[in-house]
């Protein structure tokens, strides 16, 4: 390669690696901003101020669901299987909110340390299944719920 | 191999070589994005969950996956354009920007339609996967104005390799997002050889053939604009002049 091409070869390598290392850092300092939600084991250990407006994301605890009958209040209680956090929420929930799913809820902690939710999202995990593989599966008894929403963290 | 490279760079030996390669091409497109097409969209199985709202990620990971490529061919073409002065790499990068911000719009529709009905919104602020693929499409649309905004042709190769470099960290950033950060988009699905496990081989080979079709359609729509960008920039040349006469 001739000298002046191996130059402009090494200004362009110079100017990726130092972006690559300016948006690392950028990254690792925005950590918990970029996060969307906070996990119900980060609000037990009070990593959220309080009156703060923020996003809890977690699974909907089996056998929690606890629906209105002359209204569309709802309630729950979501987990990331070491710690919970009960939920109340007014409104039409996605089709995807059911026991065992993972949800992002946004709202408030209030006084009683219910989370008062203002927005209820389904997360949908990584798993594809036809229902006949769901139906062999659950009849073997394995679980599928295994899902823990946020992955890595 | 230096021999080949630098023929590589003759916008002739281009055009010719790929008018060769073309109907090949083109044939493998079809039958590969028809097989993919009409199995994803109407023969694969349902969700347990979405239904057939599933099928809508056959068309979205295939784009998806396959728009990540583009800043990367764009910095190589761009490396290339300055370092060796080939200017049909140049031309390359030129028409890779303009494909690659189509493939991340259908990536967002696709995805946006899909999250609509699964999530309960169609688009979401602080999700960093939806936010660095709008990232991507908005430094593609930078890259399009940029280039036709500066007329001298090195500076432009100069700004869009810049540009370029932005774009593969962010390629990056798009592809671990999910890892690295709580996001309301699913992680990237493990493929499983299992008929009867989560993700078994019913939904990924669709995906696959989905996949390779789109590739093939990225190279061909790829090789047919850079073709008739050769014709233009040459149009005054020998050979431009009796190709046209022949036909």
């Amino acid at each position: 390669m001739k000298p002046h091409r191996r130059k402009k070869l090494g200004i362009i390598l110079f100017i990726a690696a130092g972006l690559s290392v300016a948006v690392g850092f950028t990254a690792f300092a925005l950590k918990q901003n970029i996060n969307m939600f906070y996990t119900p084991t980060q609000v037990a250990e009070g990593e959220v101020g309080a009156g703060q407006h923020f996003r809890i994301g977690g699974m909907v605890k089996t056998g929690t669901v606890l629906g209105a009958t002359d209204s569309l209040k709802v309630k729950f209680v979501t987990t990331d299987f070491v710690s919970d956090v009960p939920i109340q929420y007014e409104g039409i929930l996605p089709d995807l909110f059911r026991e065992g799913q993972g949800i992002v809820a946004e709202g408030e902690m209030d006084a009683a340390g219910v989370f008062q939710a203002s927005r209820v999202l389904a997360k949908h995990d990584e798993n594809f299944m036809s229902p006949e593989v769901k139906a062999a599966l659950d009849a073997a008894g394995a679980s599928t719920d295994n899902y823990m929403p946020g992955g890595a963290n | 191999m230096w021999v080949w490279f630098s023929k590589l760079g003759s916008p002739k030996w281009f055009y010719e070589l790929s008018g060769k390669w073309l109907p090949w091409l083109i044939a493998a497109m079809v039958i590969f994005m028809t097989i993919g097409l009409v199995w994803g969209l109407v023969f694969l199985p349902p969700d347990y969950q979405q239904g057939f709202t599933s099928r809508i990620l056959i068309v979205h990971v295939a784009v998806a996956g396959t728009s990540l490529a583009f800043f990367p061919l764009m910095l190589v073409a761009g490396i290339i354009t300055l370092v060796w002065r080939m200017k049909l790499a140049d031309m390359v990068a030129k028409h890779a920007a303009i494909l690659g911000a189509w493939f991340s719009f259908i990536t967002l529709a696709t995805g946006s339609l899909w999250g609509s009905v699964m999530w309960g919104t169609w688009w979401e602020w602080t999700d960093s996967r939806l936010v660095s693929m709008l990232f991507q499409l908005f430094l593609l649309l930078g890259v399009i104005s940029l280039r036709s905004a500066l007329e001298d042709s090195e500076t432009a190769a100069k700004a869009c390799a810049l540009l370029s470099i932005v774009g593969c960290i962010n390629v990056v950033i798009i592809k671990y997002s999910v890892e690295w950060w709580n996001t309301l988009h699913q992680v990237a699905s493990p493929v499983s050889l299992d008929p009867s496990s989560p993700n078994g081989p019913q939904f990924w080979i669709a995906t696959l053939i989905m996949i390779v079709a789109v590739y093939l359609f990225l190279s061909v729509s790829l090789i047919l604009s850079t073709r008739n960008e050769i014709l233009e920039r040459e149009r005054r040349s020998q050979w431009v002049q009796d190709l046209v006469l022949k036909n």
